[in-house]
């Protein structure tokens, strides 16, 4: 897998930065399974997200 | 002696009984006999009874029609719980709607916060905040499935609040989870040299105000976070939220033990607990 590739798998749902550092989480879809990157500031921030595959919106 | 006394009194109210039976058959008497007097009247005149007739069955009708829009209100004020909890009457729901009411389940706060007012159907009269129960229920499924994902061994269940730690003892208990009951000791997941140090893939939080610790340390290691959130709450550094009433020790009982049961099902495990399992003698 290229760089660009792994990036793009670990980008934030809610804001699309790249997902790096700490406090960040890495789950899987509770509907789908499909994986979900989510950022610190999104996190802390509670903003919502959408599963990029079914739909799901949390949290 | 008192069975005495209770003879006593059983005597004085079958005669008040036999009392109240003969001045009724009297009464009866009294209204045949007059009602004997009103028909030959009316025999006199067979236009003034057809009328008479005819406004009688109006006024009869008229309060049919009264008792009964009386004995519906009669009815609604008799129901035990005010049932308008979701905005489609007709969801599938894991348990009757009647037993979520019972619990309290839907009851929120006087508060509400932006995050939680989705999960919102309708504040009442006194200001408290009713949650949606096609919601909560809703959310155990998806909160079930999403931990039918992990280890068992990896779930950790925290709950400083009183009413929550017997459910969520037996929760974790239930499904082979771990469980920080009362006070969470700050570096249980982030001190490798404390003693109780553990690595959980995800924890279930029962109020994110009062394991705010254990909240600020799952995102402090990077695992996703799962709380049940009344409408007071707010849902910073919460992944999933299953809103219910976490103040009310029944209502966190049957959410303990919804969540419990549908996560074994989702398992595929034969175990199945019982609501009994999960409440706390008083």
């Amino acid at each position: 897998m290229s760089d660009t590739e792994s990036r793009g798998t670990k980008q934030c749902v809610s804001c699309g930065i790249q997902v790096s550092g700490m406090n960040a989480a890495r789950f899987a879809c509770p509907d789908c399974g499909a994986t979900i990157h989510r950022c610190a500031k999104c996190r802390k921030q509670s903003n919502l997200y959408e599963c990029h595959d079914c739909g799901f919106r949390g949290p | 002696m008192s069975e005495d006394n209770d003879a006593v009194e059983l005597d004085e109210d079958a005669e008040t009984e036999a009392v109240d039976a003969d001045v009724e058959e009297e009464a009866d008497t009294t209204e045949e006999s007059t009602a004997d007097a009103g028909a030959e009247e009316a025999s006199a005149d067979a236009e003034t009874e057809t009328e008479a007739d005819a406004e009688a069955a109006a006024e009869e009708a008229a309060a049919a029609d009264d008792v009964a829009v009386e004995g519906d209100e009669a009815d609604e004020e008799a129901t035990p719980f005010d049932d308008d909890v979701m905005p489609d009457d007709d969801v599938d729901l894991l348990i009757p709607v009647e037993d979520y009411l019972s619990a309290g389940v839907h009851i929120g706060t006087q508060q509400k916060t932006a995050d939680m007012e989705r999960f919102i159907h309708r504040v009442r009269d006194d200001g408290l905040y009713v949650l949606d129960v096609s919601e909560t229920d809703g959310r155990i499924r998806t909160a079930a499935d999403f931990l039918a994902n992990y280890d068992p061994e990896q779930i950790l269940v925290t709950s400083s609040r009183q009413y929550g730690r017997f459910p969520a003892q037996k929760f974790a208990d239930a499904v082979g989870a771990r469980a920080r009951t009362g006070r969470f000791i700050p570096g249980t997941l982030t001190n490798p040299d404390y003693a109780g140090y553990i690595e959980p893939d995800v924890v279930v939080v029962t109020d994110p105000i009062g394991d705010a610790q254990a909240v600020k340390e799952a995102i402090t290691v990077g695992i996703p976070v799962i709380a049940m959130c009344d409408s007071n709450n707010q849902l910073s550094n919460v992944d999933l939220v299953i809103p219910t009433n976490n103040k009310g020790r029944r209502a966190l009982s049957v959410v303990y033990w919804l969540l419990a049961n549908e996560t074994l099902d989702r398992r595929g495990a034969d175990t199945v607990f019982a609501l009994e399992d999960f409440e706390d003698e008083l």
